[in-house]
Parts: structure tokens; sequence; C-alpha cells
């Protein structure tokens, strides 16, 4: 019996380490620069995509895959800053959003159209073998994706706390015009924070795809995972967002053991909709939080 | 130190395309000294400030420190020329610690990290309270405490030329009066001061040369000696009473 508790709560951390990156690019990128991306979820599918053409045409370990994939989804996050968000980002947030919308339905077409809506695994070397230790069975699979998340969020969390950039960063959130003050060029550093959100989407990409099997329209399930995390969290926290990505990652796992499948979404999302009713203020008063 | 001055001639600039607020402004804020530009609400004091900051584009005029046309330049550009801007009410980051906070004053120093360090050790020398209060976050000290730490970190890139705006609102008597005097001390170190105020009978104590505006236009001008009168029938002009 405490074998099979250690071995779901295990599953979910683990689960909720991957989550964890899956939401914190989003909440990053909506905390400090109040920009609702809900166009993050497509660069997670285009992640997960990288995984599965570097794995298929060249045998690239999804461990490195992972790794590859920052700095090619933080130049395309810049990209698209300097592209899509620079020229709606005085506007109303309304159109913001419905620019964002528009690249993620535009995104997961061009997807569609590269690869069908087929779904696909990535099966490494490592795929089906298990870590046991004390009776708990642990894939590797989760082991390695849940220790890359681990590290991921660790990055980031040293980077905006001992780098000057990244205090830049968590000044920029907290006062722009201050930032502007001292020299800050805002739109540079903004590409960069863009840059940065996106690179963690790619990237939680790749971890999602080692363990789940996914296709470009997966990408809406793993939008809404990404909100649960960011509405539990708050904006712009790493060690929140960990926290609240661990919390999603258990009660998935606990669900998982105690009900039939169908229903875990179902619970996630009343859980949703429960904590956005309780947090009456929604996304608009996490936007002026700080980091 | 030897300071550039700052001039402004011809200067139109506002927020609203058509709606300059400032109409023609010539104004030379002079190498080494304090020149204060007063005047009621809404004469363009505070645009004046952000367009020689570089927040504002000018649309008409110029604006020269020395001989280098600084007009069109972004504000984060005025920094590495020597421009150091004090600007109205709080402007500290709450959540980061008072070092952390002086550190970002030398972001455009961030290249050379030992210069960097160097210069926010030579702040903290220079204020050492501060240096006692590093590790906490701004947004927890009091008003007075965090405009002592804006100013420490507009001086970390060692400005020769200073921006203010209306420095002392907000705080009580006896801190305003402390920042005038640090002003006073910046002055003697040979830096170009622009000093905006609300407080006219303050910022007139201070002041080598004053200006002052009325509908985003120059209204009157002269030394320190020809404002040392009635203060009071000044202001009341402002007010129209």
């Amino acid at each position: 019996m405490i074998t099979h508790v250690l071995s779901i709560v295990a599953d979910g951390v683990l689960l909720g380490l991957i989550y964890a990156i899956t939401g914190l690019g989003l909440s990053l990128v909506l905390g400090v620069m109040g920009i609702v991306n809900v166009a993050h979820s497509a660069f997670v599918m285009l992640g997960s995509f990288l995984a599965f053409e570097l794995f298929r045409r060249f045998g690239v370990d999804p461990v490195l895959a992972f790794v590859l994939a920052l700095p090619v989804f933080f130049v395309l996050g810049t990209v698209v800053y300097r592209v899509v968000i620079t020229r709606v980002q005085s506007a109303a947030q309304t159109q913001g959003l419905v620019a964002m919308f528009g690249l993620m339905v535009l995104i997961e077409n061009l997807g569609t159209i590269v690869w069908t809506t087929d779904t696909r695994v990535v099966t490494a070397a490592y795929t089906n073998t298990s870590l046991e230790v004390g009776g708990v069975v642990l894939p590797y699979v989760r082991l390695i994706a849940g220790g890359l998340a681990l590290l991921l969020i660790g990055a980031f969390w040293a980077f905006l706390r001992f780098t000057l950039t990244g205090r830049a960063i968590r000044a920029m959130a907290q006062n722009p015009e201050a930032a502007r003050i001292v020299g800050v060029d805002i739109q540079r550093l903004s590409a960069v924070m863009f840059g940065l959100g996106i690179a963690c989407a790619g990237a939680a990409g790749v971890a999602l795809a080692m363990v789940f099997p996914f296709s470009p329209n997966t990408q809406v399930v793993w939008l809404a995972w990404a909100f649960l995390v960011v509405i539990l969290g708050g904006l712009g926290n790493v060690a929140n967002t960990l926290f609240a990505g661990v919390a999603v990652g258990l009660i998935q796992a606990v669900c998982t053991a105690v009900m039939p499948f169908d229903y875990v979404y179902l619970v996630l999302y009343v859980l949703l909709a429960v904590i956005l009713t309780v947090r009456r203020e929604g996304l608009s008063s996490a936007v002026r939080r700080t980091i | 130190m030897t300071a550039p001055s700052l001039a402004m001639s011809g200067l139109f600039a506002g927020y609203v395309p058509g709606h300059p607020i400032l109409r023609g402004v010539d104004l030379t804020a002079q190498s080494g000294r304090i020149t204060v530009v007063l005047g009621p609400n809404g004469a363009g004091k505070s645009t004046l400030l952000k367009t020689a900051a570089g927040f504002l584009v000018p649309l008409r005029g110029s604006v020269m420190l020395g001989d280098t046309d600084i007009g069109h330049l972004p504000a984060h550009r005025h920094i590495a020329l020597g421009i150091g801007l004090l600007p109205q009410g709080r402007s500290t980051f709450p959540d980061l610690s008072v070092y952390e906070n002086i550190e970002l004053g030398g972001w455009s120093m961030r290249s050379d990290r030992k210069r960097l360090a160097a210069a926010v050790e030579a702040v903290l020398t220079r204020y050492p309270h501060l240096r006692e209060l590093r590790h906490r976050a701004a947004g927890s000290l009091s008003g007075g405490q965090q405009r002592a730490v804006e100013i420490a970190r507009m001086l970390v890139p060692d400005p020769t030329v200073l921006l203010v705006d209306e420095p002392s609102v907000g705080l009580s008597p006896i801190v305003a009066r402390q920042v005038y005097q640090e002003l006073r001390a910046l002055k003697a170190e040979g830096r170009t001061i622009l000093l905006v105020d609300q407080d006219v009978r303050a910022a007139i104590a201070i002041a080598d040369y004053v200006y002052v505006l009325g509908s985003g236009r120059n209204d009157v001008e002269g030394d320190r000696s020809a404002f040392e009168g009635d203060l009071g029938a000044m202001v009341r002009g402002w007010l129209g009473v």
C-alpha cells in the first residue's frame, strides 16, 4: 500500500515538474510583460515535433533535443516578438490577445499540414525501462524529463535572481518607467524575456514528447495545463510556478489512480473553474504582481 | 569634473501630435551650475525634463549636450552620455534589495563588471547608511530612504548632467532639506544640474539661474538675485489670485 502511494506521489511530482516548465514561460511573459500569450502551447507543440523530427531523422536523443530547443526557440521567440508583439503592444490588450490567438491557430494549422493529426510518440532507448527503488517503480523517461525540467526551473530561478540581466527583467516587471530611467532598453529586454518564455515552451514540448503521445491538436490540452499552473501559482514567480506544477501533477496522479482516466481532465478543469471563482480578479490582478 | 552644458533651443515637444506642450522653449543649463525651471502646473516643466532625458522626441528644435545633438537619441543612450534623471515620485524597484536597486543604476556599465562593482562601492561609501540597508527590499524603506536610494542609483554611472524633477515631493521638510543640500554638494563636484520644482522658495535658494515657463513658453529668466524678492507675488501671479 505504502509502495503504491509512494509510486503515485513520485509519478505526480515528476509529471508536475514537466507541467511547471509548461507553465513557466507563460507565467514569466505574462508577469513581466503583461502579454497573455495564448500561442504559448503552440510553441510547446513545436518543441514536441522538434524532438520528434530530430529523433526520427537523425536519431538525436530527446535529452539533447531538450538542450537544443532552448537556443532554437529563444531565437524564434525574439523573432515573434519583433514581428508580432511590437506591432500590437501599443494597442488595446484585447488586440494583442487576438493576435496571439491568430498565431496559435496559424501554428496549429501549419503543424497539421506538415505532420497531419496523427498521434506521434518519441520512443528513446530508455522509454520502456524503469528504475525500482524499494518497490517504487520510476520510469526512466519520467525521471529524465522531470530532472531536465527541474534543472531548467533552477536555471531560470538563478538567472532572475543572480544575474544583472535577470534583475533588470525583475525591475522591468516592477517599474518599467524606472527601468528606462536607469538605461534599460525596454524593447530589447522585452525581446529577450519573450525569447526566454518561448525557449521554455519549446523545452517543455520536448519534455512532454518524452512522456506523452502528441499531435498538433494536443496543444489545446497543454494550454489548459499551462493556464492551470499559472492561475494556481500566480504570475512571474518561478518558485510558485514550480509548486503549482507539482500540485497539478500530484492531483492528476492521484485522480488517475482512483478514477477512470476520462474523469481526470474533468477534475482538473473543475479545479481551474474553482480557482478562478475564488480568485475572482483572475489574471488581471496577477498582471500587477511582481517577481 | 568638467561637466558639459545642456542647451535647448526652439524646443517643441508634447505627447499628442499637433498639440505640443512646449512651444519654442529656449533654455541653457550652464556647466557646473544649478539651473532651476519654475512655473505653474501645465507650464511644461516635466515635459521639458522628459525631453532632455530622451523620453520624448522633440517635434522641433534641438537638445544639445555640449556640442552633441541628443534630441533624437533614445533614453538609454543619454545615460551613456552622462545624463542622470531623478524623476518625480517613487521610482525604486520595490521587491529588489537596496543593493540591487543601486547596482541597476550602472546598467549602462554592465559590460565592465569590475568597473560597475567599483562604482556601486563608491556610491555605498558616499552614502554609508545605504550600505547598512543594502539587503532590505527597497519597498520596505521610508520615503526619504527610498529617495536616497534613487539618488545613489542615479550616481552610479557618475553622470555629469543631472535632471531633477521635484525632488522633495512627498518628503518631510527635514528630509527635503537634506535632498537640497545633496544637490548643492553635487553641484560643488562640478555637475550640471537642471532642477524642475514646485517648491519655489527651496529651489531658488540653491539656484544659480532661474527660468520661469508659462504655457509652454519662456516667460521670465534671470540670476537667483532677481527672484529673491517677493516670491509670493510670483506664485500668486501663476495662480491668478
